[in-house]
């Protein structure tokens, strides 16, 4: 490197400014961390500045007194060195495929690397831990036989009102020596909107105890629901509108004279009443979706519930 | 032939695009200017819906009634309901009411997804179903066809599913009154109690009375019923089982609701002349 | 410089566009925002090709207000009714604002159809369009599903069960319905994270791909120009005969009369 008396001093390429800053760090810590480190970085920045000096002031004329003094310009230009811009830039940076695919390739992974935990993240969760305890609906004396009872109840306490639910109640009386229920789920099996009874309801005797409020019915002729018109009968079968199959049913348990609310399945039709219904169960489905018959095969596997 | 046409269209938009150069008038200000006092009128348009929706509803701001635009909120929402019945925002009743329209089980996928899908597929092919450069309106016959269509049909569609009703409980317990009073049976306190029944028992899920009711299931319209004179003894008959006096009737029992109730139900019926 | 002493208008001037300049040497923005202004469009656009621009507006109308609603809606089941109520009744022109929203809704899918209609009407999606009009049909889309997202979030009867529809509507679609509806509800059945999520499409989601699509939509505007409405007579793109030998398709550019066209 010549140094030209016309361009202003450039300092050339020096580690010295890094060792200065290094010292000054280590002067910083040490003065929270300990008075001998401090003393030390004290000492490295004192040695890496002075270096740092002098190189900065290496080129003034004061220091060149004593160097050959650099060559004047002629009058006639100097060529350019050869031996670069002549040839095409290409040359200089032939194509590299392997740089190619390197660059998208480690593209690819980190968009991997960022994206995968955040797409599972979004996704996954609605299909893990899906199932839910078991509801305690009341004693089994609370449900007359023959009637239905609309019980409404959270299915989750901790979630609060957002996991409401209705349902269905009826106690059909012994089968052997036990009660038999039919417990029948208020979505509609067509889009899942509330169906109603088609009765009047006893309000009157209407029973609440933690977050379960029992209505009993005086007598309900089947189910309505008031969307786009589907009907059902007692038992949940459809008789008439869109509703693909009939309303789905919860499976109970009887612990210590207690009826518990247990899991909900799919019913595709219910053949007889009460007591000795036989009930076409299938897995859990939303509704729209058909459970038998051909068009079941557009639903061939059902997400976790 | 087809490389022609490519030629073609690509000197169209060329020559396009030359006379624009030449004869067009700049965006700003000329174009811009009606941009601008379209937005204008955009804007105070819905202002006004907003100022309008909230001073027409009536009270309280904190109550659900509806004003000339609507609740401004219905009650808080409750997953356990029986007394509701949902709908969409008015620019779905189009498509909620194809829901309607498809009542047969097999053919609830027709009317969820399978039409949207096809109308949205269609929709995003008309450039490439349509390749004339034709663009004058009488000599596209089959574009101003369809768009009558579309448009004849969304509106029908959307009128359709605005004034649909679906017979609620609640609602038409409130209707009762009005009933009795069209109907002369005001007078009448078993009649009265038959027509409350009546509405709560699903009755007009299936059958109209009084313009309530559901319309697309089919069973007879029941306002003068009465006038038929078929006699009280009759209507109890049929509601305790509907398929032994009418062979074939889909209609369910309603023997549980006991003598007493069906009494009150079958002298509903009778009372109900159809008076005006 | 002929004079030194500029006039006192025309300092001024250069004081005003000096920061102008600046910017322009920096970025070449202003450029651009000349060249969008000072574009050429036919000489005869139609008040019906404002539509485009009204629906911009609305959708404007709706991003501000969505953020401002924002500040004061809290995204939880415990809570999203009363905080709207508080907005409605308590915040300082919350009732404006909200009102705003929701009807500004309405006024944008109408607006969406009319320009989606006025531009199948004058053929403004043939060559070279289609792009355009493809991405107007997602943006289409995008705001329907806006709409349906967003009317779950006053979490009263209306959008719980409007929005039990609607997921349901979507499980029913053949092998991925039943993936999609749980995925949407954030589980079997809807729970906390549903309203959640629903927040989250509404606000983030979808106005991010909508601000993409309309970004592209209005680069193709300017772009590929705008059309002269079809019975225009001062249309662009009649000019001299075409050439014979392609079978008179330019006589049937479909602008305008082709007897009129001789006479020009």
């Amino acid at each position: 490197m010549q140094p030209h008396d016309e361009t202003p001093h450039v300092p050339g390429p020096s580690l010295w400014p890094v060792g200065f800053a290094v010292g000054i760090v280590v002067l910083l810590v040490g003065l929270i961390v300990s008075v001998y480190v401090a003393v030390g970085g004290a000492v490295i920045a004192l040695a890496f500045g002075f270096l740092w000096v002098r190189d900065l002031t290496a080129g003034t004329p004061l220091a060149h007194a004593d160097e050959v003094p650099a060559e004047k310009p002629t009058g006639v230009p100097l060529p350019a060195p050869e031996g670069g811009p002549a040839m095409p830039p290409a040359e200089r940076y032939p194509r590299s495929k392997f740089l190619e695919l390197s660059t998208l390739g480690l593209g690819g992974v980190i968009g991997g690397i960022v994206t995968a935990p955040a797409l599972g993240f979004m996704v996954i969760p609605p299909f893990l831990h899906q199932g839910q305890k078991d509801h305690d609906l009341g004693p089994l004396t609370d449900y007359p036989e023959g009637k239905y009872v609309v019980a409404t109840f959270m299915s989750d306490p901790s979630q609060g009102e957002v996991s409401r639910r209705t349902a269905f109640v009826r106690y059909n009386g012994p089968v052997g020596n036990l009660p038999s229920f039919t417990i029948i789920s208020n979505h509609c099996a067509h889009l899942g909107c509330p169906v109603q009874p088609n009765g009047p309801l006893d309000s009157a005797h209407t029973k609440t105890f933690g977050d379960v409020t029992l209505i009993p019915t005086v007598s309900i002729a089947g189910f309505g629901c008031p969307c786009h018109g589907g009907q059902y009968d007692t038992e949940g079968n459809r008789i008439a509108g869109p509703p693909v199959r009939a309303l789905d049913r919860y499976s109970y348990s009887i612990r210590n004279g207690r009826l518990f609310l247990g899991a909900p399945f799919s019913v595709s039709h219910v053949v007889g009443s009460g007591a000795d219904a036989k009930i076409s169960k299938w897995k859990f489905s939303y509704p729209g979706e058909h459970v038998n018959g051909i068009e079941s095969w557009m639903y061939p596997i059902q997400p976790p519930h | 032939m087809a490389s022609d046409r490519i030629v073609e269209r690509r000197r169209i938009f060329q020559q396009y695009k030359a006379d624009v150069k030449e004869r067009g008038k700049p965006f700003y200000p000329y174009a811009m200017f009606e941009d601008t006092v379209m937005s204008l009128v955009v804007v105070c348009v819905i202002v006004g819906l907003a100022i309008v929706w909230r001073y027409t509803t009536p009270g309280d701001h904190h109550t659900t009634d509806a004003g000339w635009l609507g609740k401004l909120y219905d009650k808080p929402a409750d997953p356990g309901t029986i007394n509701f019945v949902p709908r969409p925002d008015w620019y779905f009743y189009f498509l909620f009411y194809l829901l309607r329209i498809f009542k047969w089980p097999n053919s609830v996928l027709l009317g969820t997804i399978g039409i949207p899908t096809i109308c949205l597929v269609l929709l995003i092919a008309i450039p490439f179903l349509d390749v004339r450069f034709e663009r004058r309106l009488l000599r596209r016959p089959v574009a101003m066809v369809a768009a009558g269509l579309v448009v004849i049909s969304m509106g029908v569609l959307t009128y359709k599913g605005a004034t649909a009703k679906e017979a609620l409980g609640s609602e038409l317990l409130a209707d009762v009154p009005h009933w009795a009073a069209s109907e002369h049976f005001s007078n009448n306190a078993t009649a009265i109690a038959g027509a409350k029944l009546f509405a709560v028992s699903g009755c007009l899920n299936c059958h109209t009375y009084n313009g309530a009711g559901g319309h697309n299931l089919g069973a007879p319209e029941l306002t003068a019923e009465g006038a038929k004179n078929k006699g009280v003894a009759f209507q109890i008959a049929h509601l305790k089982c509907p398929s032994c006096v009418n062979s074939g009737s889909p209609m369910p029992s309603f023997a549980g609701l006991g003598q007493a109730n069906l009494t009150k139900l079958a002298t509903f019926l009778e009372a109900s002349k159809g008076g005006k | 410089m002929a004079t030194r002493r500029l006039t006192r208008q025309q300092q001024l001037q250069q004081t005003i566009l000096y920061p102008v300049d600046w910017l322009e040497e920096r970025s070449g923005l202003v450029g651009g925002v000349k060249y969008f202004l000072f574009r050429k469009v036919p000489g005869d656009t139609n008040w019906f090709q404002t539509l485009g621009a009204a629906t911009l507006t609305a959708f404007l109308v709706q991003a501000l207000t969505g953020v401002i609603l924002a500040m004061y809606y809290k995204p939880d089941p415990q809570n999203a009714y009363s905080s709207i109520q508080n907005i409605t009744n308590h915040v300082w022109a919350g009732w404006l604002v909200r009102g705003m929203h929701r009807w500004g809704a309405s006024v944008f899918i109408i607006l969406m159809f009319m320009h989606m209609g006025r531009v199948f009407l004058y053929g403004a999606y043939k060559y070279p369009r289609e792009l355009n009009w493809i991405i107007g049909v997602l943006l289409l889309a995008s705001g329907l599903a806006e709409g349906f997202t967003g009317y779950l979030l006053p979490w009263d009867q209306t959008a719980y069960w409007a929005t039990i529809v609607g997921i349901n509507i979507n499980g029913t679609a053949p092998f991925l319905g039943p993936f999609l509806a749980q995925f949407l509800q954030g589980g079997t059945y809807i729970n906390g994270d549903t309203l959640s999520r629903f927040y989250s499409i509404h606000m983030l989601l979808i106005p991010g791909a909508i601000f993409a699509l309309i970004g592209l939509h209005l680069y193709l505007v300017v772009r590929l120009g705008v059309t002269s409405p079809p019975w225009s007579k001062e249309a662009a793109g009649t000019g001299p005969l075409a050439d014979p030998s392609s079978n008179g398709a330019g006589t049937r550019s479909g602008l305008v009369n082709p007897r009129q066209r001789k006479g020009r």
